[in-house]
């Protein structure tokens, strides 16, 4: 009975962490809209590896887990409620207001593992289209719940959502190619900033976003495809670094661009030895220079999509981007998925596998990974398009280095190949680094503002905790970890792809020479 | 691995060639290279033209050391060490906070500098050689078996997590005085060198400054340079290192424990990070927990630029991207400094990736 409960409480561990540590940090409601989305995962999750017969088998194994995380959730509840909310200063609750919490929290997980379980317990085809239909009414319905429990996720789901396209596009790069694009932030550079220079009052052009969004991807691929040309028949690692060096001049020149002028070289060089600088050809901002990208100041604003029944996506108005790049990211799934699939998908995993085999068998080396880059590129120019339009400004200094690092974490946390491990890496990197992190901090910083400080008489320490206890300044500390835990522990993500797994694990057996 | 040939028409070369130029003397105003005007300016000063070389070459002779790291490593375990530029941040900071607990000040005297600026360029060596070493221990030698790319994202986390602890170690400032309130705001590191100018000494009537500072940090550079090369040279451990650097394999055949060779290549480049972040406190007199990743990839840049794995090169490649920036700071614009050196690495992996004096590293298959 011990080893079963020991069994039990290691099943739960790390979502109920998760569960009460939402809890805890957001407090009120968050912890019932937390359980249904775990709860949900906790359904999915609990029939693998067994035979589940019949939808009443597959309830039965959701609903212990179930329970588990939702006593994680009942017990984080009360201490938030009794303790935590009084520390930092606020008015706590009472004890049955955080019981109430608590249960419903519970009771809604538990729901939710057992309708989701229920479903593992289908027969096969029934079961993958109502798993479908599950998940998509939880990502249909989501805004809603979001503003009934008032959580106030929603703008952060939305960045989580770009985030998890870019990660997307990435994956094609370096997870089904295995080329390692470390500049990758570039490519979401220049598709915001087409889209900002194309539907802004910066150069006068107004396009409708429809128009611009698949401008941006275009040209974000074909600023791929002019990187890539000279540069893919390098090394592996020397790649890493060009796109590391185009992932830094990119910024700079967005930075830079302020005062734009052309003038034809060779007249003018000719024209100044000779002693008549007015023989250089003029060819761009020849009256006055054009400030083409308004510097460190960004370009502000840009516009927004309009539609027919919803008129202009307003900013307040969360629902019709959410549902936008939800579309986005679907259409982004699919699209990649069938390109996995493709012929030019399989002569990816050639060439990652084995370079040189690859091109034995007759593979394109450069076109195929000049391919894969533009492919890359041309999603991360969807999902730059978007940002641009739904922050409405953009600045150079959004688009730097430990962006592309965060989308590698999260292509490697989620599994390099895998579209589903991608988008799980992406949601919990993002909702960490988004969510989590800050609202930590502020959580911290009640506290100790509260009830750490005054108790502490020596006042170098008092100072230390004061300024150096914030969670937000740990963030690149989290990431190098996470890179390098991931790299010595599980180099294929916690959702593999099983090709890629093979591949990573295959030569353990062989001895060293 | 195979060499891929890519057949090209000669001719096509020639136009493509003179496209490039052609598009980049077009662009190239945009980013400050303008001929006509730089021409001009130095007609105008050609004194200033040498200042600015001098300038080039102090910071060069740095960025070059910090280049050897990156090029010892990499010629060994063909690892680009991402956390080296971070690794030469730490070092600044303990050299900082070094020179900091000996009390000393701008206003004190050389004599009174002397002792406390040779015990936090040990004591720096010392904590950068043992973060690079412990770094390799836990990092990256149970990735040694792994495909190529896991180290280097391992370096990449490594990078990171260094960094950050910069930005920690900033934020003592209720411990370490020397560090000031704000984490992460640049440090002022105290200006401890004798600043003499030695052209005025020598009565020589310019407008050119080469003070004692240029000078001695110019020297320590060579000194360790010319160091590093006897040892690599001429000692048991050098010849070792060579040795495992060709081809690992013979080499532990040949009874040499490469572990061992390895970690000493990565002990001995983090001393000489460490040397080189107190270099550029003294020399610069400021420091911020960022320097690292723009001085590592300018370092890097510069080691590819002499050709990886080879150790004069790295020398070479440093004297000539300090030199680039030191021009481009002044005749083109030092906003764009940053562009013209990835540039620069862009040109030369696009065109010759085995850099000016040619690569030498094995390739394995």
């Amino acid at each position: 009975m011990s080893n079963q409960l020991k069994q039990f409480f290691k099943s739960t561990i790390t979502l109920g962490a998760i569960a009460s540590l939402t809890i805890l940090i957001f407090g009120g409601w968050s912890g019932a809209v937390i359980g249904w989305l775990l709860g949900t995962a906790i359904g999915l999750t609990s029939g693998e590896g067994k035979r589940v017969a019949n939808p009443l088998q597959g309830a039965k194994l959701a609903v212990l887990p179930g329970f588990g995380v939702g006593i994680w959730l009942l017990i984080a509840s009360l201490v938030q409620g009794l303790w935590l909310l009084p520390a930092s200063g606020q008015r706590g609750l009472s004890v049955s207001s955080a019981m109430l919490f608590g249960l419903y929290s519970l009771a809604i997980t538990v729901a939710a593992a057992v309708i989701m379980g229920a479903i593992q317990g289908l027969p096969s085809y029934r079961r993958q289209i109502a798993t479908l239909f599950n998940i998509g009414a939880i990502a249909i319905i989501f805004p809603f719940i979001d503003q009934i429990a008032q959580t106030r996720w929603i703008a952060t789901v939305i960045e989580i959502q770009i985030f998890v396209m870019l990660a997307l596009g990435l994956n094609i790069v370096v997870g089904f190619a295995g080329l390692l694009d470390l500049g990758y932030a570039a490519f979401f550079a220049i598709g915001a900033y087409t889209t900002g220079l194309l539907s802004s009052s910066q150069l006068g052009i107004q396009w409708n976003f429809w128009l611009v969004l698949p401008i941006a991807a275009v040209i974000a691929g074909i600023t791929g495809v002019i990187l890539g040309a000279p540069t893919l028949r390098l090394r592996g690692d020397y790649i890493a670094i060009v796109t590391l060096g185009f992932g830094e001049i990119v910024p700079v020149v967005f930075r830079n661009l302020t005062s734009v002028r052309l003038e034809e070289p060779i007249s003018k060089i000719i024209g100044t030895f000779m002693g008549h600088p007015e023989w250089a050809i003029c060819l761009l901002g020849c009256d006055r220079p054009i400030n083409l990208t308004g510097g460190e100041a960004g370009i502000n604003p840009i516009g927004r999509p309009i539609l027919p029944i919803i008129g202009t996506f307003t900013s307040s108005n969360y629902f019709p981007w959410y549902y936008l790049i939800l579309l986005l990211v679907i259409f982004s799934y699919f699209l990649i998925g069938r390109l996995k699939d493709s012929r030019l998908g399989r002569s990816w995993t050639a060439i990652r596998e084995d370079e040189l085999a690859a091109s034995a068998m007759g593979i394109n080396l450069v076109q195929t990974k000049l391919l894969a880059f533009a492919m890359g590129a041309t999603f991360s120019g969807f999902a730059g398009s978007f940002y641009a339009s739904y922050i409405t400004a953009i600045f150079p200094s959004v688009f730097d280095f430990s962006v592309s690092v965060i989308i590698l974490c999260m292509v490697i946390l989620g599994g390099l190949g895998n579209a589903i491990g991608v988008m799980l890496g992406g949601v919990i990197i993002m909702s960490a680094d988004r969510l989590y992190l800050p609202q930590l901090a502020k959580v911290l910083k009640g506290v100790l503002n509260n009830s750490v400080l005054p108790n502490i008489a020596n006042p170098q320490w008092q100072d230390f905790l004061a300024t150096s206890i914030d969670p937000t300044q740990m963030r690149l500390f989290l990431f190098g970890l996470t890179l390098v835990i991931m790299m010595l522990v599980r180099p294929e993500g916690l959702l593999p792809d099983r090709i890629h797994q093979e591949e990573l694990h295959g030569n353990e057996t062989e001895k060293p020479v | 691995m195979m060499k891929i040939r890519y057949k090209r028409q000669p001719a096509w070369n020639w136009l493509l060639y003179l496209g490039l130029i052609y598009i980049f003397l077009l662009l190239g105003p945009l980013a400050g290279f303008d001929i006509s005007r730089v021409v001009g300016e130095i007609a105008k000063n050609p004194e200033l033209l040498i200042q600015q070389i001098l300038v080039g070459l102090v910071n060069g002779a740095i960025i070059a050391i910090i280049a050897l790291g990156y090029t010892m490593v990499y010629g060994i375990i063909e690892l680009i060490n991402f956390a080296h530029g971070d690794l030469y941040m730490l070092g600044g900071f303990t050299a900082l906070s070094a020179i900091g607990a000996f009390g000393v000040t701008d206003s004190s005297t050389w004599q009174q500098s002397l002792i406390p600026i040779l015990a936090a360029l040990i004591i720096s060596a010392v904590v950068c050689a043992s973060i690079n070493i412990l770094t390799e221990r836990y990092a990256y030698r149970p990735l040694r078996k792994a495909p190529k790319l896991a180290p280097l994202i391992s370096a990449i986390g490594i990078s990171f997590i260094l960094q950050n602890i910069g930005l920690f170690w900033g934020g003592l400032g209720s411990f370490i005085p020397v560090m000031g309130g704000n984490a992460a705001a640049p440090k002022s590191f105290p200006d401890l060198l004798p600043r003499i100018d030695i052209l005025k000494q020598l009565g020589i009537e310019t407008s050119i400054q080469f003070t004692t500072k240029d000078l001695i940090v110019l020297l320590f550079a060579i000194l360790l340079m010319t160091g590093l090369q006897l040892f690599v040279k001429y000692t048991r451990w050098g010849k070792a290192m060579r040795a495992v650097a060709q081809n690992p394999d013979a080499a532990r055949i040949m009874g040499i424990n490469v572990d061992q060779i390895i970690v000493m290549t990565f002990l001995i480049g983090g001393a000489l990070a460490g040397a080189a972040g107190l270099m550029v406190g003294l020399y610069n007199n400021t420091i911020v927990f960022t320097m690292g990743f723009t001085a590592g990839l300018r370092a890097f840049t510069a080691a590819v630029l002499g050709g990886i794995g080879n150790i004069v090169g790295a020398m070479l490649g440093g004297v000539l991207i300090g030199l680039l920036s030191a021009l481009s700071d002044q005749y083109f614009s030092s906003r764009w400094t940053n562009a013209w050196v990835f540039a620069v690495l862009v040109i030369i992996l696009a065109f010759r990736p085995g850099g000016l004096l040619g690569e030498n590293v094995q390739e394995k298959v």
